[in-house]
């Protein structure tokens, strides 16, 4: 529908689909573009692969820590609803505009959701699956990991979804405000140039790279809480 | 909890709040972190002081909190309307709601540029995009809400002959109230985030872009970058803890409202004690059976219990 719609249309704004897709191919799958996409994706993997340990580590933590948990949730609360882009001039400022500040800048703004779900999900375990391991005599690690955590594993999975969606996004404002590589600064000089194709096509390659997370997250997630969603369905047909 | 493990609590908060300042503070008087990077502390709350005797401060809120809500509003309404259409019907809930799924995905930034050709740096294009970013996953949450309905309650309206508006507002919505609640929750977090991106990127007055201004500006405006980073952090929190103020007042009704207090009277033992009430019994959340108190002090109670409730929802 769009290609038909856009075939001919002369806005400056709005050019054909057909020259967007040849942008697409030229620039991105052979041209000069793969590079900010391979940079981009580093940022990203490296600053999701750290929030994402760093969060369920902390989390734990502060499941087996009452105190700690106690005296720090305001905090941590304050720093999940601060909007992270407002971070990025402050980061800019403290590493330069490098791959550091990226990667930092990413895994702090994308922990605090798996964080905050990784504890909200242990403190929330059934009371019986905890008293049971207590008769069983499990000890404290063995309870915290075979019996805490994957119960809390559904509330965990949501909230590296969530993680994901602000690493994304946090990628593409870095790249954006401060930067010399990456699909952001692409985007950004396409536009500045009045490149309007090539900033389509960086818009379209950035919505095949959230579609492209969803679907991996999705599989990964069916494949790890197979169980889960077993047990469930189980349930529910029981009832 | 007893009322004392209730002041450790809030003790070791604070300690932990002046903890960090201090340290803060005593980082940048030694030296480890370098003034022209970070500025101290007292140099930053300076700041913020200035700029909250000033208009600018409050007219940045404003105008952030204009876009925020304009935004909301639009991509709110519109997702209630085609949600509830699409869901209604079987035959568009299978053809549509994979196309809602595939939109859903698209990160939100990946949109700004072309905002930012139509509209340049306006009002326009910061409601624009919330409302963009706040329909899909909203619009997703309704359709799953009214799909949600439970059969027996369907099938009673049905011999009830309950049809049209009358159906609509009294079996669906009360039935899909809390998925679009959920839904909701996150648009309003969403809708900030998308508002300040289009700020600091797309330079929309408001919060977002005087931080960068304050950038640009140099050191010597650095206090002022983080104050509005703080003025950012606080407004996510109140807009949150409105939201889930109203959730409560909206949906008191409901069970994953009620549940929590359910539970508290099968287990006496695990109630949590909390600031209100402990001061007092009576209807504020986690009202608790406590010393009395008189009238003018249960307002100040009921607030307390309210900030509870919506400052720190997660303890």
């Amino acid at each position: 529908m769009w290609w038909v719609w856009s075939a001919g249309s002369r806005s400056l704004y709005f050019p054909p689909l057909e020259s967007i897709v040849k942008a697409l191919w030229t620039q991105w799958v052979t041209g000069p573009a793969r590079a900010e996409l391979a940079s981009s994706l580093e940022h990203l993997v490296a600053g999701y692969a750290i929030a994402s340990a760093l969060g369920i580590g902390i989390g734990m933590a502060l499941w087996s820590l009452r105190y700690a948990r106690e005296a720090t949730s305001p905090y941590l609360y304050f720093l999940y609803v601060l909007p992270a882009p407002v971070l990025v001039p402050a980061a800019m400022t403290l590493f330069g505009i490098g791959f550091s500040m990226k990667v930092v800048l990413i895994a702090f703004a994308a922990v605090w959701p798996t964080l905050l779900n990784t504890l909200d999900g242990m403190r929330g375990v059934d009371a019986v699956k905890l008293d049971t391991s207590k008769v069983l005599g499990l000890p404290r690690w063995r309870n915290a990991l075979q019996v805490v955590l994957p119960a809390a594993g559904p509330q965990i999975v949501a909230g590296l979804r969530n993680s994901l969606q602000v690493a994304i996004i946090l990628m593409v404002v870095s790249e954006w405000e401060a930067s010399t590589d990456g699909i952001g600064y692409y985007i950004v000089s396409a536009q500045q140039s009045f490149d309007y194709v090539g900033m389509w096509s960086g818009i379209i390659v950035l919505a095949i790279i959230g579609i492209v997370a969803n679907l991996l997250f999705v599989v990964a997630e069916d494949r790890v809480l197979h169980w889960h969603y077993g047990a469930r369905a189980v349930e529910g047909g029981a009832r | 909890m007893t009322i004392r493990g209730l002041a450790l609590r809030y003790g070791l908060r604070l300690g932990v709040l002046a903890t960090a300042l201090g340290l803060w503070q005593g980082l940048s008087a030694v030296g480890v972190i370098r003034a022209d990077e970070f500025p101290s502390m007292t140099q930053t709350a300076s700041a913020l002081w200035d700029q909250a005797r000033t208009a600018t401060l409050w007219t940045a809120i404003g105008q952030t909190l204009e876009g925020w809500a304009i935004g909301l509003a639009i991509g709110a309404a519109a997702a209630l309307v085609v949600g509830t259409l699409i869901a209604l019907n079987a035959f568009a809930y299978h053809s549509v709601i994979g196309v809602i799924e595939f939109f859903k995905a698209i990160p939100v930034i990946a949109i700004l540029p072309i905002g930012l050709v139509l509209w340049g740096a306006t009002l326009t294009m910061k409601f624009a995009l919330v409302a963009f970013a706040v329909f899909w996953p909203l619009a997703i949450q309704v359709c799953y809400g009214v799909r949600s309905v439970d059969p027996v309650v369907r099938d009673t309206a049905s011999v009830l002959r309950l049809r049209g508006p009358r159906k609509f507002a009294l079996v669906i919505m009360p039935s899909a109230a809390p998925f679009i609640a959920t839904g909701l929750r996150v648009a309003v977090a969403v809708a900030l985030i998308v508002d300040i991106i289009a700020e600091l990127i797309g330079g929309g007055s408001g919060v977002g872009v005087r931080i960068l201004i304050a950038e640009n500006a140099g050191p010597s405006a650095y206090p002022v970058m983080y104050a509005y980073i703080v003025v950012a952090g606080v407004l996510g929190v109140l807009l949150a803890g409105a939201f889930t103020v109203a959730e409560r007042y909206v949906l008191h009704w409901h069970e994953s409202q009620r549940s929590a207090a359910g539970d508290k009277q099968i287990y006496p033992e695990r109630t949590e004690v909390t600031l209100a009430a402990s001061l007092s019994p009576g209807r504020w959340p986690g009202a608790h059976p406590g010393v009395a108190v008189r009238r003018p002090a249960r307002r100040v109670v009921g607030v307390v219990g309210w900030l509870e409730v919506a400052v720190f929802p997660a303890a």
